[in-house]
This record gives C-alpha cells, structure tokens and sequence, in this order.
C-alpha cells in the first residue's frame, strides 16, 4: 500500500448531513465522538465543510423537499468519497415508508438518489454501532482509493 | 480568573486517567469494553420451535417491519431489521414466547438485500380437503388443540373436543358452506346442562 | 569558505528537523487538549489487536492529515478569481518556509547573523498570513469573505503586540540580529523585561496562532470552516502544512529572543525542548479553558490589555538603555 493510501485510513475526516428526522440518530453520532466513545483515538475528526470530508454520514429519512440539497452535498464532496446511512430511517425508511399509496411528504432511505455504500440499523444504534460502520467505511474507503491510484 | 484556576484544577486531576470506553479493542482487560445495559433491544432471533405461525408479530409490530408469505406449501415470516424500531411489541404479543430481543448490536452491511439483515421462520401449511387452498400452519392447529383441552370446562370438554375434530382439514369458507351437514354443537350442550 | 559550507548544509538540514519539530508540537497541542478533556487524543501506542489494520501510532497524525489531502481531488468553484485562488496557498507556503532559515536552532546559527533579520522574520511572518486572507476573499463564497474580515481585524490587533514587544527587547540590547539577542545571557535588571515582553508576545501568539479564544476566523459551524470553506485537496494541504511551519516559527522565535541562552549552542538541546514543550503545555491549557470570542470582544481585550502591557514593556526598555 503506498504512503498515501496508508494515509486515507488513518486519518478520515467526517461529514455529517442531517436529512429530516427525529434527531435521534444525531445524538447517539455526536456521543460518539464525545469523550466517553472517543473516536479522535482512530484520527477521525468532524469538519465543517462538505468539500474537506470523505466520509458523509447521513441520518434520518429524506422528506420530498430535501431531494436537491442531498444530491447537491454529495456532489460538492470531492472523490473517494464514501456514504454511511445510520438509523433504521436512512436505511429503509423505517416507520414512515408506505409502499401504497406513497407518502406525500417521505421519501425514505437516501439511497434512492445516492450510492450508499454501508448501512448500520438500529433506531437509534448505539456509539459503539456507529464506530463499528464507520471502521466497515474506512475499509471501503480504502479499496476505493487503491482502485483510483492505480488506474 | 478565579473561575478558570477552579477549572484548571478538574481539568488535571483526571488528567491521566481518562473515561473513554476501549471499544473495539478488547485487549486491555482492566479497561472496560462496551456499556451494555440490563434491558437492551438488540437484534431480533426467533425461535423455530415455538413458533406456531399465529402472526400475531406482523399484526402488532409498529414499523411494518415483519411480514408474511403464503404459498400452497409453507407460510414464512420474516422479520426485516432495517424497518424495525426495536420496540419489543411483538415480543410482548407472541402468545407462545417465541420472539426474543437479544443483546447484539453488530450488524453492519454493504447491500440492502444481504441475508443477514432478514430473520426468516417457514412453517409447514395445511391444505384444504375441498377446495385446495393453504389456510392454517400445522402447528398452529395442534397448539390451538391443546389449548382448548387446557381450559375448558371439564362437563362439556369432550363434545367440544370431538367437534373440533369433524371440522379439522376444511378452512373457514368450506366450512361455512358444510355448516349444517358437519352437525357441530352451537349451543346444545348448553341447553343439555340447563335443561 | 568553510562558513558558508556549513550555513548551506545546516539550511538544508533545517527541513526536515523543523517539519518533524512542527508535526510533534501539532500532535502535542491535539493530545494535551483530549487528556484535559478526560478523554484519550490520538494514540501514542495502538492496541495490539488493532494494530496490523490501522498502524501502530498517531504520532505522525496531523501529517497524515496533510498526506491525505493531496490525494485527494481539488474542486475549484466557478465563480472565484482562479488565478489568485490557486496560487494563494503556494504563496503562504513559500513565506512560511522562508522564515524559518532567520530563526536559529541549537547549533546552526543559519542565517540570523545577519544584521537586521528580526525585521525579515516577523516580515515573512506577515506575508504568509496575508495569503490566508487573500486566498479565502478570491474563493467567492460568503463564508470566506466573512473569515478573511475577522482574520484582518484580528491580524491588526495582534500584530501590534508582537511587533512592539520583539522591538522592546531588540531597543534594550542595542541590536536586531536575532543571533545577537540569543546568544547572550540576560543581565538582572534585564529580567523584568524579559518577563513583561514575554506576555506579551504570549498573548499575540494566541492571535497569530487562532488558539482557543481567538479562533473566530477559523470558526468551524459557526460560518461552515470560515476562510477555508471552498479549498479541498491539494490546496487545503498546502495550507495546513503552512500551518504546521508557522507553529515551529513561533515557537522557535519566542525561545530565541525571550529565552537567550537556549539556542544559541548544541549544548542547550535538551533544555530547548524543555522549554518547547512547556510553551506548548501553556497554549494547550488556554485553548482548553476558554470558550470563543466574539471578534469585538478580542479587539476591545487587544487594545485594553495587551497593548498597555507592550507600552510598558517599551518604557522599561527604554530605562534600561539609560541606566546601563
């Protein structure tokens, strides 16, 4: 593995974008970066910008007004680039998905509009659910990054 | 400044030892590992014995995560963990306890459709003698059976018992049409107590 | 002959050791503030069964941060000035580096015997702090713009107590070699001086440096990553190892003219870390107590407290000066 590649799994940066929801998800992904499941251990921080991050985590189901600003955030993050769905809402939908007639107002998962690439489910999953999908991203991650420096 | 020497003071007295919890790590045995609290909801396991089909999970279940399927042959439920909210209705509603939420919390996958996210149960069905059609798991028949032995009324428990048996093997529309010719008690044995 | 061989060689090795010495005291300042937070920073010794996934120390992290960061894509907006976009953060790079051949390390004298080099320093200091206002105005998005006008206004204030209290000690001892003010010992009635100058040198490195009261330009969430919103890849990189070469200056910088003897002679190497990390000890325990400025606030604290201080600092250099 070159120095670089190295580089992306030990330090990943994280992007969190909250799609509609209970915030419940938010929380338990805010505790786990506080000091009792402390992830700057690992090198993962959280940044404020979209455009410095390789990891998005999303959470919550995608309500019909949403559907732009998600496809506009997961553009502006630049490749490789690697999607996290966190909570039985952005996995599936969870409660608020209807299959027929299809809600006015949801949408459900995220990953009708983007690729996702894991899923942690749970509602709402525990830090230690959350540190143990992102460890799965960081993976993927760098896969990804080995495939784009060796074409 | 008298507020920040009081914080400085905290701030160092736990200076090298820290709260952080070892989590995915569990060499050090001294530092503990994960919190797990008595009453977690973890994943959901059901148990195949127990379970007599009676769908009475997919009846309660709040976020329309357990469904069923019918076919000639068997009937399966399946519970889908990324619907679920984990709020153990279902395993307060299963009649014969057969639903359980266990204390795991790991699942991650990369693909929607992965099996481990699916907890699948088939139950063997019977067919209707007429008109072909699969209307109840075997199971679920012999468990009603035993009930009814259970609780009933000692003075009327064989007639009961002994109707039940002419109706078993026909479902609910055969049976309604062989109404008259099955000559099932409705109330007799009532009206033979009174009278 | 033979001293210019060895300024040239000493320059070259200068490199390496101030990357490598910029690194660790970033690393510091990131794993003093998680201990005070009762909780572990980034770990010195990683657990053994997690070790052959993820390396075995975070050391090196903020390098890795940098590394990182070149691989991965530049997206440059369409509506910014492209030119200035672009070049900004190689500029700030270049000054960055540039200050660090002025500034003596224990054993290489460099280049601060040259008569007038505190001047150069806290000049090329200027310049690569002026490339991250410059850079973040060209990038076209709101939040730069409000990040480049707290970070002038910051700049300002700051620079006035760093400027006077350097020029405080350069008046006192007659000299602006940066070697000259380093290499001699400090005479007792100096120490007041030494002791009131270096306050306030303290309090504008919290400025230059944007440590915890004073990182309002770079306000994460606040204004989405302020200045440097719109940079990604290779761009952010090259800011941040600016960064990391600004920190080694600043440090290196307050030893040599507040704390004489410790870089004058290879001797002094394990006193100069010493008193490094100490230095580093202090910034870590003011950006854990304090909470954020607002900008008025860390202007109206400047101007009432720090820029008194290096009034004084002056008056007493200049008695000084006609006592001895």
């Amino acid at each position: 593995m070159g120095i670089i590649n190295r580089a992306r799994i030990y330090s990943p940066w994280l992007y969190h974008m909250h799609c509609g929801g209970c915030n419940g998800c938010d929380i338990e992904t805010l505790a786990a970066l506080a000091p009792r499941f402390d992830v700057e251990r690992f090198g993962i921080q959280l940044v404020a910008s979209p455009r410095h991050a390789d990891i998005l985590i999303t959470t919550g189901c995608v309500p019909r007004q949403f559907i732009p600003m998600v496809k506009r955030v997961y553009e502006q993050v630049p490749e490789p680039k690697v999607v996290v769905a966190i909570g039985g809402c952005a996995c599936g939908g969870s409660l608020f998905y209807d299959e027929d007639p299809e809600n006015y107002a949801i949408l459900g998962s995220p990953d009708l509009l983007i690729p996702v690439d894991v899923y942690v489910p749970g509602c709402a999953p525990k830090p230690e659910q959350i540190i143990n999908g992102v460890v799965q991203g960081i993976l993927k991650l760098a896969e990804k990054g080995a495939k784009k420096d060796s074409k | 400044m008298s507020t920040h020497i009081k914080i400085l003071r905290q701030v160092l007295s736990k200076y090298s030892s820290p709260m952080t919890l070892n989590y995915p790590s569990g060499v050090d045995p001294k530092k503990k590992y994960s919190q797990i609290p008595e009453g977690l909801r973890g994943y959901i396991e059901r148990d195949e014995e127990k379970c007599i089909g009676c769908r009475a999970c997919y009846m309660v279940c709040s976020g329309r995560a357990t469904k069923y399927f019918d076919t000639p042959e068997k009937r399966t439920i399946q519970v889908y963990h990324f619907r679920c909210t984990y709020c153990a209705h279902c395993e307060e509603g299963c009649p014969e306890e057969a639903i359980k939420m266990t204390k795991n919390f790991e699942l991650t996958v990369t693909d929607r459709n992965d099996p481990k996210a699916f907890v699948n149960t088939e139950l063997k069905m019977l067919v209707c003698k007429s008109c072909g059609k699969s209307y109840l798991p075997e199971k679920m028949q012999k468990r009603a059976l035993e009930r009814l032995s259970d609780k009933i009324n000692a003075k009327v428990k064989d007639t009961v018992v002994a109707d039940y048996k002419k109706v078993e093997g026909y479902c609910m529309d055969c049976r309604r049409a062989r109404g008259v010719m099955l000559d099932t008690h409705t109330k007799k044995h009532v009206w033979l107590e009174v009278v | 002959m033979a001293d210019a061989l060895f300024t040239i060689v000493s320059a070259v090795l200068i490199l390496p050791i101030s990357l490598f010495l910029g690194v660790i005291y970033s690393f510091l300042i990131r794993k003093l503030s998680a201990r005070f937070q009762w909780r572990v920073g980034p770990i010195v010794k990683m657990y053994s069964d997690l070790a052959p996934l993820i390396g075995r120390t975070r050391i090196w992290q903020p390098l890795y941060d940098i590394l990182k960061l070149f691989g991965k894509d530049t997206v440059i907006p369409a509506n910014s000035r492209k030119k200035l976009f672009v070049y900004s953060p190689y500029m700030s790079l270049l000054f960055a580096v540039a200050t660090i051949f002025f500034i003596p390390f224990p054993g290489m004298p460099l280049l601060s015997d040259v008569p007038f080099s505190l001047i150069i320093a806290s000049y090329l200091l200027i310049a690569s702090i002026m490339f991250t206002i410059l850079g973040p105005v060209a990038s076209g998005s709101p939040w730069g713009a409000i990040g480049a006008r707290r970070e002038v206004e910051l700049f300002l204030v700051a620079e006035l107590g760093f400027v006077v209290s350097l020029f405080a000690m350069a008046f006192a001892k007659n000299s602006l070699s940066i070697w000259t003010l380093a290499s001699n010992m400090e005479s007792l009635p100096a120490i007041l001086l030494t002791i009131v100058a270096g306050t306030t040198m303290f309090a504008a490195m919290l400025g230059k440096l944007h440590i915890k009261p004073f990182d309002m330009p770079e306000a994460e969430c606040e204004i989405v990553a302020g200045p440097y919103t719109e940079y990604s890849g290779k761009l952010l990189g090259t800011y941040f190892l600016a960064k990391v070469f600004i920190l080694y200056s600043m440090v290196s910088l307050f030893i040599a003219v507040f704390l004489p003897p410790f870089s004058s002679s290879l001797w002094w190497l394990p006193v100069y870390a010493l008193a490094a990390f100490l230095l580093v000890f202090l910034l870590s325990v003011v950006q854990v107590l304090n909470p954020r400025y607002r900008i008025g606030k860390a202007l109206n604290w400047y101007l009432k407290i720090v820029v008194p201080l290096a009034i004084l600092s002056f008056v007493i250099a200049f008695a000084l000066r006609m006592v001895a």
